[in-house]
């Protein structure tokens, strides 16, 4: 009896947040799936029934499929720049780097992740500029100017333009996690490492690579579901464009429900972003569970 | 937690979403008012909230519309005028969220065409040709080829608020240096001034589609020119498109040449206004764009001098053999239409009476450029004189060809967009663009 008390107490603790993330989370996340099986849009008097139809719709469209392979672009530049790159980064901060440097250069990394990705976007979009945007002018500077293109106006480039910019507005900001993390390595182990004879890239992938797994893989979740949730860089710079080149799931979504006034579709796009991100997070999660780090 | 507890806790929150999701209805069914005739006469005594939507957030031109609000609100104490100003890009999500969650303002903005024929369809437009229709006499103040715009199934849904069409504006001392007399009256001419101003040092038309609508553009007047009307018409609505007819092909191929002969490299990278700014500077010779844009011509819009004091204007020229019609010309009202739903029908039309009275269109002109749907509303005190003698040219046309991406179901709309885009940087042909047009519209005919 006393524990069926204290098992109530608990949950009326916890109810409100249950009841937020039931309302806010939880129920558009089963909702959605449920409309997905329409075929509705803004103007439709009442939604009609089409079973799996909107799934074999996006099965047979190639923007569809462009969008997802995009969209796995995205995934794996950014763990190459965001996890890779910023690994090595932070290690320079914390290793190489002179005590007085360290926190200027920390706080110039991180300074574009500050910005407002729409910001950011335009920013970028007056770079790619054809006519007087910097990125061809200092090509042309340094005797590189047959490489200069529209950069967002071509179709084999525009999406690689735009992940361009996410990876420099991030970089920053995975490595200062990293560093964070990094800072509470015990010195001790360094040291032995030294007087083992370890030299600084040794020293980098037998201790501090380790000894950041949890921390590595936090920024490899919210990387890789970034990359399938990324819609902000995308509209600013390109729309989706040009002809769908740079569309990713989540602006096709958009295009399909606001533009294109076919809202089942696009709530089948959203289920399926919705299948990818859980499975990753999930497996993610499974997969780590058992490495956690002891000191 | 023990494990137990963990699952149950994920167990009841998952089954109150089904729960929650089950008990909701399906989207509710269309307007709660019956489609019977609302009383639009003018209220004797006027109360209440009017909520106004509008995508005239652009600094440029919101002022106007506030003022509007605000004269009517101290003409009629009772009234309270609710008005939101969305961006131009962003109205065209914003009024869908809105319609989808039953809760349209009174009164909202609309482009004419399928845009308009969409909220018709669905039973979210009042009938308004009781008050507004080619016969009263607050109908006979419009131009009648912007009140015809509106009409579906001959009944008037709109009250056309300005009016618009698309010219080649060109700069006179350009044309001059590269040995031109006037402004070409063929395309062929057209293509072949581009290379004489080429070799004159200019860009010939200063052309940036960055979200593909400019292009857009040019393949409305192209395929007016390119296809008979008839064809055209039953084409555009979407329970019979087929777009089969050659002349797309034609109009995709003159599209071509023009990007290729005429046009700076690198559209797709170049907004339409970085494009605009290299016409108001004197680089390019020529530029396309809409009557609502004459302003952005003088010193204080951003031209130079020289620009400003020598500039005129075309009509994009046909193809000596074009089979549809030479005389139409691409442009639209602009318009406001009533919800079906509304409580406030009456005040709605009392509020639109206002704004297109004489004095407030003459005001709309002066203070944003914007010609009125009203006739006679431009004077010399609000406008240039080219702004003048493009309506005029207006009234000439034989047809408004409506904006291909609002006169069409949007699937259609959009597989032209991309296309357009494809041939601005190369990388589609005409047919193949035509290819994915067809398909969509088949697409577009089995739903509906």
């Amino acid at each position: 009896m006393r524990i069926s008390i204290e098992r109530w107490k608990t949950w009326v603790w916890v109810a409100p947040a249950v009841a937020l993330l039931v309302v806010f989370v939880y129920y558009p996340i089963v909702e959605n799936i449920r409309l997905s099986f329409f075929s509705w849009s803004a103007f439709s008097a009442s939604p009609a029934f089409v079973g799996f139809d909107n799934y074999v719709t996006a099965a047979n469209d190639p923007v569809f499929w462009h969008s997802l392979w995009n969209n796995g672009l995205y995934a794996i530049i950014s763990l190459i720049f965001q996890v890779g790159l910023a690994l090595v980064l932070a290690a320079l901060l914390e290793e190489v780097v002179h005590q007085r440097l360290r926190g200027l250069l920390r706080t110039i990394y991180f300074i574009p992740a500050t910005i407002s990705i729409t910001v950011a976007g335009i920013l970028f979009s007056f770079i790619y500029n054809p006519q007087i945007g910097l990125l061809n002018r200092a090509l042309s500077a340094v005797g590189l100017g047959s490489f200069a293109q529209d950069w967002l106006g071509n179709p084999g480039t525009a999406i690689y333009g735009v992940i361009a910019m996410s990876q420099w507005q991030s970089i920053g900001y995975t490595a200062v996690l990293f560093v964070v993390a990094m800072q509470r390595i015990p010195r001790e182990l360094y040291e032995a490492a030294k007087v083992d004879g370890a030299g600084h890239v040794r020293t980098f992938f037998s201790i501090t690579v380790p000894l950041l797994r949890e921390m590595t893989t936090l920024v490899v979740i919210l990387t890789l579901s970034g990359a399938f949730l990324v819609f902000n860089e995308v509209m600013v710079m390109t729309a989706g464009g040009p002809s769908n080149s740079s569309q990713v799931l989540n602006t096709w979504l958009y295009h399909n429900a606001f533009l294109a006034d076919d809202m089942g579709y696009a709530a089948a796009i959203g289920t399926v972003i919705f299948v990818i991100t859980f499975s990753i997070s999930a497996a993610q999660i499974l997969i780590t569970r058992r490495r956690r780090v002891q000191w | 937690m023990k494990r137990t507890t963990r699952k149950s806790a994920l167990f009841t929150a998952a089954a109150a979403a089904v729960l929650l999701a089950a008990c909701s209805t399906p989207g509710t069914s269309g307007s709660a008012q019956s489609a019977g005739s609302q009383d639009l006469a003018s209220p004797t005594a006027k109360s209440g909230t009017l909520s106004v939507i509008t995508k005239f957030a652009d600094p440029k031109y919101a002022p106007f519309f506030v003022d509007m609000a605000r004269a009517y609100e101290s003409a009629n104490p009772g009234v309270k005028v609710d008005l939101q100003q969305v961006g131009d890009q962003p109205y065209k999500d914003k009024i869908r969220v809105l319609s989808a969650s039953k809760s349209l303002p009174d009164v909202y903005f609309s482009w004419a065409g399928d845009f308009a024929n969409k909220f018709i369809r669905g039973g979210l437009a009042t009938d308004l040709t009781s008050v507004v229709g080619p016969t009263t006499e607050w109908g006979k103040t419009f131009s009648p080829a912007a009140l015809k715009a509106f009409e579906y199934k001959g009944k008037n849904y709109g009250v056309p608020i300005d009016l618009d069409a698309k010219y080649l504006v060109y700069n006179k001392a350009a044309f001059e240096k590269a040995g031109l007399s006037g402004p070409p009256t063929s395309l062929e001419a057209l293509l072949a001034d581009c290379g004489k101003l080429k070799a004159a040092g200019y860009t010939p038309i200063a052309f940036g589609n960055k979200f593909g609508w400019p292009a857009i553009h040019y393949l409305t007047q192209l395929n007016t020119f390119n296809v008979p009307a008839a064809t055209l018409a039953q084409d555009y609505d979407p329970a019979t498109g087929a777009f089969t007819d050659p002349g797309y092909v034609k109009a995709l191929e003159q599209f071509q040449s023009i990007v290729k002969e005429c046009s700076n490299p690198s559209a797709n990278g170049l907004s339409h206004e970085a494009a605009q700014a290299s016409f108001l500077n004197g680089q390019a010779a020529m530029h396309y764009l809409e009557l609502l844009e004459f302003p952005a011509m003088t010193s204080e819009g951003g031209a130079t001098k020289e620009v400003a004091d020598n500039w005129d204007f075309f009509r994009l020229p046909a193809p000596t053999d074009a089979a549809g019609d030479k005389n139409a010309l691409t442009g639209a009202p602009d318009g406001f239409m009533v919800n079906q739903g509304s409580e406030n029908a009456a005040l709605a039309v009392d509020f639109l009476k206002f704004m297109t009275k004489m004095e407030n269109a003459q005001k709309m002109m002066g203070q944003i450029g914007y010609p009125s749907a009203v006739q006679g509303s431009a004077t010399e005190e609000n406008s240039v004189p080219q702004q003048r003698a493009a309506l005029e040219d207006m009234a000439t046309a034989s047809a408004y060809a409506i904006w291909l991406d609002t006169v069409t179901n949007a699937d259609v709309a959009n597989a032209f967009l991309a296309g357009a885009e494809g041939i601005a940087n190369g990388s589609q042909t005409p047919q193949q663009v035509m290819q994915a047009v067809q398909k969509a519209a088949e697409k577009v005919k089995k739903q509906s």
